[in-house]
């Protein structure tokens, strides 16, 4: 990967990005709100279960296929992973939030200097509401309009989840900042091996059952604060 | 999940292939059986009517006890236009031990306009080492209902057998008429990775419902999802469970559970609700024990 292909993917994974993500826990201030993760360790179990079993056999996949489509210029293998991803995502919340996410991504990649047909053309359709234009699916074109393989590509939307949850845990948990890097360190290992498994599977599938139901519990919490 | 077709594979050679076919049409208040088959290890039992909603309900019997490894199963079934079926099983389905094979159940039913599908029964104990593969697909045509329930337990829990399974796949699809569908697809291979069962390991049963269907206002879905949302919150820490809208219309729950008495206790309320608030009928009592 050349240095502009790292940086114009880069500035997509980034926590400055604009793309909302601050606000959603995944389930996450369900399960502290229940007591079911308390403390780092917890954490990490919840976590890593969702990076392997849950988001790693269905949102990585999908961010595989859709680099898929962008090297075989063939939108409708995007658009396949984009409506499977949206009938499997069961709680509204996290299917909203992945889908106003996946918006401001491919808003932005259209937008950017260097243009691309399919980018462009994958914009049309979610803002005509052909497509849901989920995150996974909108950066897995993104990143790999930009260059970047399809294992790093999987590996950067699973990276951005991860920290999306130290970031929430934060927030809901005794966490310090040293004990989120030291979380994210320790999960970069577990991110390179599903990256790799995730990037040969062409069928989403997802068990997380806990993770799942916390999510869908999210809505129905007195006091919030993310929005899933 | 694409299961392999009669004689395409190692099914052509090992185990048996059963296959349940129905058709049923309305006569007036009721739903009639107009079209049957079935082989082996089915037995066929005709509908018979516990209420006067004219609603035919229909035992998927396996007199055989269970699966067991290279067993290919499958039961077809067409609802034409405002029919009312209910398919139950009169006990839990046992996946035996396989050294190799699978065990496939492939489930294909077609629900007409109107017509109403309550696909709801027992739940499958897949035994130590073994192997089952599961797929459940359902087409909604204008109008027509589907309550989907599908209930797995983690072994045979009274033997202190948690969760030892070499492999259980699972496809749910459940298709409407303008195109969106609703899926639950899983594999767990419980010896596979420390975290292949994961948080669910602590508990013994996993379960799913999905009502769908594009005929029921927006207010009676509100109104179910509230009161689904109350009965998972009746029995904290026996149960965990939750309900949401997912992309197609309706209500997807899902759920953990301690118990089997647990799990039943829930779904008889939960079942209670869908068939108040829908159609305004009672809970079915299938006179099971």
């Amino acid at each position: 990967m050349n240095t502009i292909s790292l940086l114009t993917g880069l500035r997509f994974v980034d926590s400055f990005f604009p793309s909302g993500g601050y606000a959603y826990s995944s389930g996450l201030e369900a399960a502290a709100q229940d007591g079911a993760v308390r403390n780092a360790e917890e954490l990490s179990r919840f976590v890593v279960e969702s990076l392997t079993t849950g988001i790693g056999e269905r949102e990585a996949v999908a961010a595989g296929l859709a680099h898929d489509a962008w090297v075989s210029d063939t939108l409708e293998i995007a658009f396949t992973a984009d409506r499977e991803l949206d009938a499997m995502k069961l709680g509204r919340e996290s299917r909203t939030a992945s889908r106003q996410m996946g918006r401001q991504v491919i808003r932005l990649a259209a937008e950017q200097n260097d243009r691309h047909l399919l980018i462009d053309d994958y914009l049309a359709a979610v803002e005509a509401e052909q497509t849901p234009g989920h995150v996974a699916v909108s950066l897995g074109l993104t990143l790999a309009a930009a260059g970047w393989s399809k294992e790093d590509t999987i590996a950067a939307f699973l990276y951005q989840a991860a920290t999306g949850c130290v970031a929430a845990s934060m927030k809901l948990l005794p966490l310090g900042q040293r004990e989120g890097q030291r979380l994210l360190d320790g999960w970069m290992p577990v991110i390179q091996q599903i990256s790799h498994r995730a990037a040969l599977q062409r069928e989403l599938s997802s068990w997380s059952p806990i993770q799942d139901i916390y999510a869908m519990r999210h809505s129905r919490l007195e006091s919030r604060l993310f929005r899933s | 999940m694409n299961l392999p077709v009669d004689g395409s594979s190692v099914f052509a050679t090992v185990g048996r292939r059963g296959r349940l076919s129905y058709e049923f049409e309305r006569a007036g208040p009721r739903t009639i059986l107009t079209r049957s088959s079935c082989t082996s290890p089915w037995h066929h039992f005709p509908p018979s009517y516990l209420d006067d909603s004219g609603c035919a309900y229909t035992w998927l019997v396996n007199p055989s006890g269970g699966l067991v490894g290279g067993d290919h199963v499958s039961v077809e079934a067409q609802l034409h236009a405002h029919t009312h079926v209910v398919m139950t099983s009169p006990s839990a389905n046992r996946v035996y031990r396989s050294l190799s094979e699978p065990a496939a159940q492939e489930v294909r039913i077609s629900v007409g306009p109107g017509a109403r599908l309550e696909w709801v029964p027992e739940v499958t104990i897949p035994f130590a080492g073994s192997r089952f593969r599961q797929s459940i697909h359902v087409d909604l045509a204008p109008g027509a209902t589907v309550v989907l329930w599908d209930a797995m337990a983690s072994g045979r829990v009274a033997m202190r057998e948690r969760w030892a399974f070499a492999a259980v796949e699972n496809e749910i699809r459940i298709r409407t008429p303008l195109g969106g569908s609703v899926v639950e697809r899983y594999r767990v291979v419980p010896g596979r990775l420390p975290e292949s069962v994961g948080l669910a390991g602590s508990w013994d049963y996993v379960a799913s419902l999905f009502v769908i269907g594009d005929g029921v206002n927006a207010e009676i879905w509100k109104g179910l999802e509230a009161a689904i949302a109350v009965i998972l919150d009746e029995h904290p820490g026996l149960v965990l469970g939750a309900v949401s809208t997912p992309a197609a219309p309706g209500l997807a729950v899902k759920m953990v559970a301690r118990s089997a008495p647990d799990l039943t206790v829930t779904l008889e309320a939960i079942w209670a609700a869908v068939r108040k608030d829908l159609w305004n009928l009672p809970a079915p009592n299938l006179r099971r024990y």
